[in-house]
This record gives C-alpha cells, sequence and structure tokens, in this order.
C-alpha cells in the first residue's frame, strides 16, 4: 500500500517538477535568439556530463563521490519508484533495487550534510540550500526504510510505513519542487545548458598534450547590431540565460577569484546570481557572499538595465574582473562569467561610453596613437636602436617575427625583450620585428569592451602580417599570444604563434642554447592567458627545470594559477578594494620561500614589481635563461 | 611628469650618426693623457662609460691643434700631429664595441695656457689683455698665425675623422682663442677680426669652414661655446644667440654644446663648473633659449646630477642631450643602472668638485667618492663576487667602514659593521653642517644604503669592543674608527675649541673669534662662515699664503666669496703659536711667517682646525691577538693580489687585522674609501 502510494505521489511529483519547469523556462527561454544544434548537443550531452562536467567536479573528490551518490541514487530510486506505480513490477526485486539506491543516496546525503553542516566551507550558500541536506536525508531514510520494509513483505505496521512514505515523499517533494528554485533548479537546467552550450568547441576533447581544449577567444561582435552589448538581461542569448539557471552556488568561482581574494567589489557567484535575480525581478533570493564592500542589488527585471549604480549591478563589479577565467574553469555548471562581463561591457563602453578610470583615456590612445600609451610609433623600437632589429618590411622573407608588443614603450618590459633578444641573436634565429608598423594587439580594448577599436586594430594589423613572408610569430606577451593565436582568426587572420618560452625550449631542447647551471630556488607564476587561455603551464616549467633552481609551487599554480591582477583591463580601471591583487599572490610567493618568481607575461612583471616590501625578486623567464647562457 | 627613461633613453640621430640615447659625458681633461696621445688609462676611463649604457662619450677637453697650444697642462692630447689617429682608432673601436659614439674637442687655448711648458713658444690671441687664470700675456696674432691656426684646426678635424672618431666639436667656451676673438673684453684688435661681432666672429667662421672643406658635409662638427659670459665687457646673451644661429645656418656646426659664464677669472671658473652650493641645472634656460634659435641638437652640461633632472631638460625640449659628466665620474653605469630598473643603486654625484679640484692642483682627476673612476685598469666599478665567503667584521660607519662593508659584502662575505653613533657617515656628518656642504652626506647616504641592501648587519649605536668582535668569529676585522679632531699642541691648546665642536653646535659661538687655519681645506673656512652667519666678528688667520690654499678652483672661489660677504676678516701668513687668558677673554698670539713679528688677538674664542688624530685603541686592543699584527701586506694591496694573511687563515680561529682611513692617519674622504676598497676588493 505505502509502495504503491510512493509510486503515484512520486509520478506526481514529477510531473508538478515538470510543470513547473515548463513555467519556469518562459525566463529564459524570452532571452535573444541564439545558434543552437540541438541535435549534436544533446549527441554529445552524455560525454559532455561524464567527462567534462566530472573533470571539474572530480577536482573535490569528496564532492564527487557525494554527488555520484546522491544524484545517482535519487535517479535510480525515482525511477524505481514510477516503476512501482506499475503492479507487475511490484516485488522484492524492485524495492531491493529501490532500497540499495536509496541506502546509496542516503550514504551521500549524509555525506551532504556532513559537508554543510560540519565542515561548512565558506564559499557555500545558505538559504534553501541549508536545508538541502534534510530533504535528501528524509526522502533517502524516509523511503530506504519503506523499501526494505517492503522487502521484508511488510514488517512493519502500516501506520509507520505510511508515516515514513510520508516523510520521504515530503523531502522528495522539496526536491522536486526545487527545479524552478530549489537546488534542484541546477540539474535539470545545468542539463539542459550543457545540450545548448554557447561554447560548444570547449568540449571538443583533448589537444596532444593530453590537456582539455580550450574555447577562450571572445565572440566578434557586429557592429552594425542595433544594440552593441547587453543591456538588460533579455539582451543575453536565451543559453546563456540558461547558464545562469544552472549555477549550483557551489562558490567554486567565489573562492579562485582573484578580485574576491583581494576584497575587490566582485563575487562571480552573486554575479551570476545577480543575473538570475534580474531575470526575475524583485527582491533578492540569494543567501551567499555577495560582492565584498557593496550591498545587495539595486532595481531590477528582466527589462531593465543590468549595470548601473542603483541597478542589479554596480559597475565596479563589472569592471573588477580581471578576465583571468579562474571562475569558468573552476565552474563545474561550465558557466561562461568572462563572456558575460564583456557582453555586459560592451555595452557600457560602446553605447554609453562610461568605462571608468584610466580606461576612457587608454582607449581614446588606442583609436589615436594605435597603443594605449599614445607613444610615436616610433617609440615602440627606438629604445632599442643599439640592438639593430631587422624590421620585417625589409626583409623579404625570414623564420620568426617577433611580436613586440604594449611592453616595448615601458622600461621593465624593455628590460625582458632585451634578454630576449639576445638569446635569439645567440641561438643564430632569423627573425625580425614590425617595429614602428606593429600595431597594439586589440586585447585591452576588446576586454575593456571596445570591440570596434579592437576590431579595427585587429583588421589592420592582419592586412600588415599578411602583407609579410615568414613562418611564425613569437611573442613575450600572453595577451598578444592569445588575440593572435585564437581570436584574429574570425578575422581571416590565420598565424601560428608562440609563446618565447616555448620557442626557448625548442631551442634549448635543439642544442642551438647551452645552459649553463644556476643557483637558488624559484616558483613560476602561470599567466592566465598563457595557462588558462591557452592551456600551457607544463612548457614554462619545463625550461626552468633545466636552469638547475630548485623550483616550488605556489598554493594555485598551473590551471589554478591566481592572477596576478593585470589582466582585463583591471590596472586602468583600477577598481580599489581591501588589497591589490597582487600582493595577494605576491603572499602566496612568499610563502614558498623561494627567493625569485618567475614570470612569462610583461603585465604579470610590472604587477608583482609593484609590490612593496621584502618579496622574492621577479624575474622574466626569458632573463633566466639568459643569464644561464652567460 | 613621465618616467626618466621615456625622454632619456631615445636615440638622437645628428647626419649619420644615431645616439642610442640622450645621455652623454662632455669632453674635459682628467689628466690621463700619456705623451699628449689617449692611451690605456684614458681609454679605459671612457670605456666604462660605454659599457654602462651613455650615448655618448666625449673626451680630450682643450685638445690641442697647434704647438703653441701645448697639451702638456693637465696631461692633455695633441692633435697636431697625425701621431694621434692610431690612438683614436683604437679608442674608436673600444668605444664602439660598447655601442657608444665617441667625440673629441679641439681647441686653441690661445692665451688660456702656458708658456713656460712643451715647446716654450709665447702664447697668442687676439690682443694682448693678460688673462687672470693663467697669467699669461699673449703675443697679438699676426695674419700668418691665423692663417696657420685655421690650417690646424682642419688638420685635426681630418684626424678625428681618420681616427674614426664619430665627430668633434671646437671650443669656443671658457676662454679659448675661438672665443677670445668672439669676445670683446679679449678682442681689441681694429682689422678685419676685430670691431663688429661680424668681424670678431672671422676667424670661427674661417676655422670651421676649413674643417668643412678637409671633411666635407657629412662629417659631425659641433662647437662648445656659451650662452652669456655673464660679465659687462664680454659676450651678452644676444651676442651667443646671433654666433649660435649664424654658424648654424651657414650649416657650419652640427650641434652646439652650450654652457653658461666663462673662465678667465677664479670665481668665473668656479661658476662655470657649478658645485654643490649651486642649484642643479643653474645654466639650462641659457641652452634653452640656444635652442629655440638654432636648428641643430643642442647639448648641455653643468650641474645636472641626477636622471630626474636630466629627464626634465631633454622632455620639455630645452635640450637634446643632456650631459652628466661629472655625474658619470662619480657613477659610469648610470644609463645602464636605469635600463635595469636599478636607478636606485646609481651613485649619484654631490659635486663636492674633488675631481675637477685635482686637475687644477696639477693632479689625475678622482672622484671624491667613486675610488674605481680612473683607476679602471686595476680597481673594478663592478666588485665581483670571492671565491670563498668570509666573516668580516668593520669597525666604524664613516666613508671608509661603509664603503669596506658594502664591498666587503658584494664580495659575499658575511659583513658585521659597528657604528657607535646612532646615525651612520662618521666625520661627513659634521662637515656636511657647513651651510652649503650639506650633500656631502650624499656620500655616506649611498653607501650606507648599499651596504644594507647587500645584506650587511649593520648595527648603529653599537660600540665594538674586543669581546663583542670575536663573538663574531671573524676571519677579518677591519678598523675604520676614524679620528678625532686635533686640539694642536701649542701653549694653551686646551683654551681652544675644535672646528668640529662649533659644526656639531657642542659649543655656541660668543661675539668675536678668531679661527686659526692648520690644514689649507674646507674646514676651516666652513667654519668661520658658520659662525659669522650665526653673527659672530670671525677673523680667520692660516699660516699659508691664502686662506683654504689647498682647495681647489671650483671651491675656493666659493669659500673665499662667502666669508667676504660676511665680512670675516682673512689673515693670511699668519702662524699661531700660543693662546693665554685674559679675564673672560682670550688672547691668541700669531706670528707673521716671514717677518717673524708677533701679533695678538683678543677675542671671546679661539677656534682651531688641525686635522684629526687617529681613534686607534681598539686597533691596538687587537693587534696582538690578530694573525698578522694588524699589518698591511703593502706589495699584495699594491698589486691588487690578496693580503697573505687573510689566505693562509685555515678556518682554524684566528683573524687578519687591518686599519682604513682616518683611523690611521687623517687624511680626506677620498683616501678612506680608496683605502677600504682597494684593500677589500682582494680580500
Amino acid at each position: 500500500m505505502a509502495g504503491a502510494l510512493a509510486g503515484w505521489l512520486t509520478v506526481g511529483l514529477l510531473v508538478a517538477a515538470v510543470v513547473i519547469a515548463v513555467h519556469h523556462s518562459r525566463r529564459w527561454r524570452a532571452g535573444a535568439a541564439a545558434e543552437v544544434d540541438l541535435v549534436a548537443g544533446l549527441k554529445a550531452l552524455p560525454k559532455r556530463y561524464l567527462v567534462d562536467v566530472h573533470d571539474v567536479v572530480g577536482r573535490k573528490p569528496f564532492n564527487a563521490r557525494f554527488h555520484a551518490l546522491t544524484a545517482g541514487g535519487f535517479l535510480a530510486s525515482l525511477v524505481l519508484l514510477v516503476l512501482a506505480v506499475v503492479p507487475w513490477f511490484r516485488g522484492p526485486l524492485l524495492w531491493g533495487l529501490a532500497a540499495l539506491a536509496l541506502a546509496l543516496m542516503l550514504a551521500g546525503a549524509l555525506m551532504v550534510g556532513w559537508r554543510r553542516h560540519v565542515v561548512k566551507p565558506t564559499e557555500l550558500s545558505g538559504g534553501r540550500f541549508a536545508r538541502l541536506p534534510v530533504s535528501l536525508i528524509a526522502y533517502a531514510a524516509g523511503l530506504l526504510v519503506v523499501a526494505l520494509d517492503r522487502v521484508a513483505g511488510g514488517a512493519l505496521p502500516h501506520g509507520v510505513t505510511l508515516v515514513l512514505a510520508g516523510v520521504g515523499l515530503f523531502g522528495g517533494a522539496d526536491l522536486l519542487v526545487g527545479v524552478g528554485r530549489g537546488p534542484l533548479k541546477h540539474a535539470l537546467h545545468g542539463a539542459l545548458y550543457l545540450v545548448a552550450h554557447p561554447r560548444p568547441g570547449r568540449f571538443s576533447g583533448r589537444d596532444r598534450g593530453g590537456e582539455r581544449k580550450r574555447d577562450s577567444a571572445l565572440a566578434p561582435l557586429n557592429l552594425d547590431d542595433a544594440k552593441l552589448g547587453v543591456e538588460v538581461p533579455l539582451d543575453f542569448a536565451w543559453n546563456r540565460l540558461l547558464g545562469f539557471e544552472a549555477c549550483v552556488q557551489c562558490g567554486r568561482c567565489e573562492s579562485v577569484c582573484p578580485a574576491y581574494a583581494a576584497g575587490l567589489p566582485l563575487n562571480p557567484k552573486a554575479l551570476i546570481q545577480d543575473l538570475v535575480g534580474a531575470m526575475e525581478g524583485g527582491a533578492a533570493d540569494y543567501a551567499g557572499h555577495g560582492h565584498p564592500g557593496r550591498s545587495v542589488a539595486g532595481a531590477r527585471g528582466p527589462h531593465l538595465p543590468v549595470v548601473g549604480e542603483g541597478a542589479a549591478i554596480h559597475p565596479n563589479t563589472l569592471w573588477a574582473c580581471t578576465t583571468c577565467r579562474a571562475c569558468v574553469d573552476a565552474c563545474p555548471m561550465m558557466i561562461e562569467h568572462v563572456d558575460v562581463i564583456v557582453d555586459l561591457r560592451r555595452f557600457e563602453t560602446l553605447e554609453k561610453a562610461s568605462a571608468p578610470g584610466k580606461a576612457p583615456g587608454v582607449l581614446e590612445e588606442l583609436r589615436i596613437a594605435d597603443n594605449p600609451g599614445g607613444f610615436p610609433a616610433v617609440r615602440r623600437i627606438d629604445w632599442a636602436f643599439d640592438l639593430a632589429l631587422p624590421l620585417a618590411r625589409e626583409r623579404e622573407k625570414f623564420d620568426v617575427l617577433l611580436w613586440l608588443g604594449d611592453a616595448a614603450f615601458d622600461l621593465r618590459g624593455q628590460r625582458s625583450l632585451r634578454a630576449f633578444i639576445r638569446l635569439l641573436k645567440k641561438a643564430g634565429v632569423d627573425f625580425a620585428v614590425l617595429g614602428e608598423d606593429e600595431l597594439d594587439c586589440g586585447d585591452l580594448a576588446r576586454r575593456l569592451g571596445d570591440e570596434a577599436t579592437f576590431q579595427d586594430l585587429a583588421r589592420r594589423n592582419i592586412a600588415r602580417l599578411e602583407g609579410l613572408s615568414f613562418r611564425r610569430i613569437v611573442t613575450m606577451d600572453p595577451h598578444a599570444l592569445h588575440v593572435i593565436r585564437n581570436e584574429y582568426p574570425a578575422f581571416g587572420g590565420a598565424f601560428e604563434v608562440v609563446h618565447h618560452t616555448a620557442l626557448l625550449l625548442e631551442l634549448v631542447e635543439g642544442g642551438r642554447l647551452t645552459l649553463g647551471s644556476l643557483s637558488g630556488t624559484l616558483t613560476y607564476h602561470d599567466p592566465c592567458y598563457l595557462g588558462r587561455y591557452n592551456g600551457v603551464t607544463e612548457a614554462p616549467r619545463r625550461l626552468l627545470d633545466m636552469l638547475g633552481m630548485e623550483r616550488r609551487e605556489m598554493e594555485f599554480s598551473g590551471l589554478a594559477s591566481r592572477c596576478c591582477g593585470g589582466g582585463g583591463g583591471t590596472s586602468v580601471t583600477d577598481v580599489a578594494g581591501d588589497r591589490r591583487i597582487p600582493d595577494v599572490r605576491m603572499e602566496q610567493a612568499r610563502e614558498t620561500g623561494a627567493a625569485c618568481i618567475a614570470v612569462a607575461c610583461p603585465n604579470c612583471t610590472v604587477m608583482l614589481e609593484g609590490v612593496v616590501g621584502p618579496r622574492p625578486e621577479v624575474k622574466e623567464i626569458a632573463e633566466l635563461v639568459l643569464e644561464a647562457t652567460e | 611628469m613621465s618616467a626618466p627613461h621615456d625622454a632619456l633613453l631615445r636615440p638622437l640621430t645628428i647626419k649619420g650618426l644615431t645616439i642610442r640615447n640622450r645621455i652623454m659625458s662632455t669632453s674635459h681633461a682628467p689628466s690621463y693623457g700619456k705623451d699628449g696621445r689617449p692611451q690605456e688609462r684614458y681609454q679605459l676611463y671612457h670605456e666604462e662609460k660605454a659599457k654602462g649604457g651613455i650615448g655618448l662619450t666625449m673626451f680630450g677637453g682643450s685638445s690641442s691643434v697647434s704647438p703653441d697650444s701645448p697639451a702638456a697642462p693637465w696631461n692633455q692630447i695633441s692633435v697636431a700631429d697625425d701621431g694621434v689617429i692610431p690612438h683614436f682608432r683604437a679608442f674608436s673601436e673600444r668605444i664602439h664595441s660598447h655601442g657608444a659614439a665617441l667625440m673629441v674637442q679641439l681647441t686653441h687655448m690661445g692665451r688660456r695656457t702656458r708658456w713656460d711648458t712643451e715647446n716654450w713658444l709665447a702664447t697668442v690671441s687676439p690682443s694682448r689683455e693678460r688673462e687672470p687664470a693663467s697669467r699669461s700675456i699673449p703675443k697679438e696674432m699676426e695674419d700668418t698665425d691665423i692663417a696657420r691656426v685655421v690650417a690646424d684646426f682642419a688638420a685635426a678635424v681630418r684626424r678625428c675623422k681618420e681616427g674614426g672618431l664619430d665627430g668633434c666639436e671646437l671650443s669656443a667656451a671658457h676662454g679659448h682663442l675661438i672665443d677670445q676673438f668672439w669676445s670683446p673684453a679679449t678682442n681689441k684688435r681694429t682689422d678685419e677680426y676685430g670691431g663688429s661681432l661680424e668681424n670678431r666672429m672671422r676667424f670661427s667662421v674661417q676655422a670651421l669652414e676649413a674643417a668643412r672643406a678637409a671633411v666635407g658635409d657629412d662629417y659631425i662638427i659641433g662647437i662648445r661655446m656659451s650662452g652669456d659670459e655673464l660679465i659687462d665687457d664680454g659676450l651678452s646673451h644676444e651676442d651667443c644667440l646671433t654666433i649660435a644661429r649664424t654658424l648654424t645656418e651657414r650649416g657650419l656646426v652640427d650641434f652646439v654644446n652650450l654652457i653658461g659664464g666663462q673662465a678667465r677669472d677664479h670665481i668665473a671658473h668656479a661658476i662655470s663648473l657649478p658645485n654643490m652650493s649651486f642649484p642643479v641645472a643653474p645654466f639650462l634656460a641659457l641652452a634653452s633659449a640656444i635652442k629655440r634659435e638654432v636648428g641643430v641638437p643642442v647639448f648641455h652640461a653643468q650641474r645636472i646630477t641626477d636622471l630626474a633632472t636630466a629627464a626634465r631638460a631633454v622632455e620639455e625640449g630645452h635640450i637634446d642631450m643632456v650631459a652628466m659628466t661629472r655625474a658619470h665620474i662619480a657613477d659610469p653605469h648610470i644609463v645602464k643602472k636605469l635600463m635595469e630598473g636599478r636607478a636606485d643603486d646609481i651613485r649619484q654625484c654631490v659635486g663636492a668638485g674633488y675631481c675637477i679640484d685635482r686637475i687644477y692642483a696639477g693632479n689625475d682627476a678622482l672622484c671624491i667618492q667613486n675610488a674605481a673612476t680612473g683607476r679602471e685598469a686595476f680597481m673594478p666599478h663592478v666588485i665581483a663576487k670571492a671565491e670563498k665567503a668570509r666573516r668580516v667584521v668593520v669597525v666604524g660607519g664613516g666613508p671608509a667602514g661603509l664603503e669596506a662593508a658594502r664591498v666587503s659584502a658584494e664580495r659575499g662575505h658575511h659583513v658585521v659593521l659597528f657604528e657607535k653613533d646612532t646615525t651612520p657617515g662618521g666625520q661627513v656628518r659634521i662637515a656636511a653642517k657647513a651651510t652649503w656642504r650639506e650633500a656631502l652626506t650624499g656620500i655616506t647616504r649611498w653607501l650606507f644604503l648599499q651596504a644594507e641592501k647587500k645584506g650587511v648587519d649593520i648595527r648603529l649605536a653599537t660600540e665594538a669592543t674586543a669581546d663583542a668582535i670575536s663573538a663574531e668569529t671573524p676571519d677579518v676585522v677591519l678598523i675604520a674608527s676614524g679620528g678625532t679632531a686635533n686640539r694642536g699642541s701649542i701653549p694653551g691648546a686646551e683654551l681652544a675649541h675644535t672646528t668640529w665642536e662649533v659644526l656639531t653646535g657642542a659649543v655656541e659661538p660668543a661675539e668675536s673669534i678668531l679661527v686659526y687655519d692648520g690644514t689649507g681645506q674646507h674646514h676651516a673656512p666652513s667654519c668661520a662662515e658658520v659662525l659669522a652667519k650665526k653673527g659672530a666678528l670671525v677673523e680667520i688667520a692660516t699660516l699659508d699664503r691664502m686662506v683654504g690654499e689647498e682647495i681647489g678652483g671650483t671651491n675656493q672661489p666659493i669659500h673665499l666669496r662667502e666669508l667676504y660677504k660676511l665680512g670675516v676678516i682673512l689673515s693670511p701668513n699668519l702662524q699661531l703659536i700660543e693662546i693665554y687668558p685674559e679675564g673672560n677673554k682670550r688672547v691668541a698670539v700669531l706670528r707673521n711667517e716671514y717677518t717673524l713679528e708677533e701679533e695678538e688677538r683678543l677675542v671671546d674664542q679661539v677656534v682651531v682646525e688641525f686635522g684629526t688624530l687617529p681613534v686607534d685603541w681598539l686597533y691596538r686592543d687587537l693587534r696582538e691577538t690578530s694573525v698578522n699584527r694588524g699589518e698591511t701586506d703593502l706589495d699584495a694591496l699594491l698589486s691588487g693580489r690578496p693580503q697573505p694573511s687573510v689566505e693562509g687563515l685555515n678556518g682554524a680561529g684566528g683573524f687578519a687585522l687591518f686599519r682604513l682611513g682616518d683611523a690611521v692617519a687623517g687624511r680626506n674622504i677620498h683616501a678612506a674609501i680608496y683605502d677600504a676598497a682597494r684593500l677589500c676588493k682582494d680580500l
């Protein structure tokens, strides 16, 4: 009796859940049109879930285990309970299997409870999530006893089993009704989002090095669109809105965000929840950490501007993002926070011209002078007069084009470039530079939302590069590397680009550079645009390990490296926090006790060298390699 | 304002030459020439700057083009014959190998030299006016002389080109022959070379035209000239503007290297080589005015000692090349350090004028604070690590002790420095209390910061004792405990105050004071100036022929000017032989050096300067327990070898003991620093 009742009630709850979900879907379906191949997405779903999602979830094995137990047990139990509606199925076997599923789920639910109420990781949200373990345990425990009672042929009094079935189904109801607003919302929307993901490219497998392929290029904006960028929630494509709904508020993004760690007013989890709230309008229904130093969001609704002093998201939150992609990399729901940030910035910059701090000046210089500092073009190489750099325009054919980047205007950058150029000469590399013909790659403009200036720079750079005959581009600037390698193809520029650390490794391994041995200790700081954006974390380490120095790893390293604070235009928008982002990073370097922090990006060099007080010496890898060759 | 490198680390192209940055060193006469040629020492001195990243280094201040402008004074260079060309070639190759450009200055000194040297030829000039500085009375040039010297200039410029130099400048500053023609003060001629400015310029135009004819239009020829002679009967600013405009408009010069003032007498000389009493870049405005009038790059030197000032001068468009000449004597690696982000490590010129003052006393140029400058053959500017790290204890935080600590730390040794005062600096801190001498503290401040940066364990307010030293188990103990003021040994010496007591403020000045100068150095005039400024009636007596006789030509005139302005009575040729009390007052007995007649002064205070006596009690305490009984092996020291006593240490305890600076005998800052650097570089 209790068994059949449980079955029917489960069916009822599932129907209710579907009704709620369909009703709820009006919110995200109202988003802008998006080109999505649903069939391909559906086909790819199992693999996207089992490989890509679990790659991320599995970084915390305990969580992966309780999730597998809870979710697996729950889904299996639902299927079995629905089958219990059919009398023919009702038997010891069904109830035995159900008991097994529920027992597994109970184990998982207890783990969830342990985590939420004993371990209490600070990044977790409260609210509805706080009673999640209760619902899970109620459902699993209540129905487990019912199932066991069925297996045993009804050993318990009917009244008891009915009460237990009621407790179980009450828990089940809380869970299933939650597909609209509760914790279980992530399961349905997460699955749908995996099907309709705006970046199907990120699931396309692994490269030869075994790394997951990275799809980190920003999508071009059609500058002829009536509205540029995102103003109101419904300007987002529907599958982006679906992604926000998928957020499970696990807080992994929060705990890796460099801005959050430094007390800048940005918490990626709260950002996504701000958008969820904005889709719905009305008061906040979010019980996690907010954006440091900022009170709860202001007026919001699907048709109200997202960004503004009194709107869903404060401008300082938007401009505090370094675009380091740590949140994207950490998100088990595959949400693309950086795309969101840039979409919103595009509207702010292109339609409202409201980029803050030094950003407007820098963007103006980029438009007028083709570099953010507003320097005359000749200044990109005049510091290197004594190096007699071969000019690309004077060379018919050459092997390597050295992309100097914005660092060429900076004294510190020039020092690193000098070291690298000396190594190129030592190794007899046939290289040339664009010199005065090099324009800014456009990275800064693009991250600041100025897609127009970016596209202009990109097209002109591509035209200049295409007029030359060379094999590949090398650069010391991972931002330029990313933009030219990954973002120029959308504008017709296809170039082979290598980071200077890769080329140096090649030269050393090929015997063209001979290294002596250095002594001392170092730690390596991965640049975001080399590591997370391009998946390169091992090559620089291999090169460093050839120098004979002892290498120590920081708390956050490799793909999980912590940003220096120099990306995404944050150095010009200059949003204040409790601390400076590089100070936080330097503290992690200090903790290793290493005497030297090896860097591989001019932005990182500047940011980390700006840290005052006793600290490891900041050295560009090329500088270390040069030392080892001398 | 943008960072210094933005303005300074940019190339400058003049004709076919691109100079890698905007920092240069002007031609000067360090007295390193040998047999009238720039040989190894001279070349190494400039090579160090080229290694240090300088854009252009110019050598050979006042290199002579004619036999009646002798190269012998200040051991200068003669470009009057082809024998110089191979030296120029070697020099050019050496400098070019480091990416720097090299030029020379050519001149005929006219009356501004001596007749009683080298060729014993009469000095020549447009007219017969005696020059106060050189005291020479010249022969008035005849037309044949003019034609000869014009041809000599052309031949000399040709030698520069053949020697591979990137260019040259003709000196028409500091009262040389060309500007003797220009200046109405020295040109009283009535022929076509005198009278109107156009006539007075004729000689220079002929010389430059002849030079152009000899080397063609492509070769770089510049002119060093004043922007205003700053005297009533000399060249006015307008005259100088006209000259610069004329020479550049006619395409005769490719750059103008501009100074302010002239140098025909002592004070003019001191002003044209501004010491630490001047603000930085005092004549930049003159160069800036010239730059507005001419279409060629303008170079300018004169007390531009720091990068911020240098950058401002270029960034704001006052000048094109900034000459940091004395700044490079203090630190030849300025540009390199700027490029490497180590601008804080630059040893900044303090404007003591020690380098130039030595020249005018017939010595070689040495830097008061950098013992390696001019000694590149055996003193390194960059200290190499020692093979074996040792434990070094330094006693004393004055110039000798700090330099010893700095060099030892650079060598990689573990260094502890004891200084009994709460602040480092030693006697420099006392000297710096004298009005315009304040900048001297820059010397010890740099040493202290470097020692600290290199990890020296500096223990201030800690007096060293034998026990404290042995607790450090040192291999080497360096006693640089300095000296203490000497009250002298004349009868009544105990009634005298020392200059130290006055400068430190230990003794308040009374109404009337006799300062007695027994050393002829900066101390007594500095002290007299301080006392007079505090309102005392001051007389300064000395047994020398003039007050401050040991002080060189860029500093003594400033002392004298200040003393005269304050009404201090200067009484040379008197020796202090006794002091006795009379009531609350003192009677100082002075004896004329020449007549032996005695005279007395009834004053409130007598302040004496007799130099210092070594503070050596600790040295004596340690001497017998040291392995070398405090002896420095002079052979090893002078030949740049490690001290055998230190080499012989076997780690079984025992230490070698050395004394440095005034703890040996009272001398000066350079001696203290050289003592320390020379010994420690090989330890």
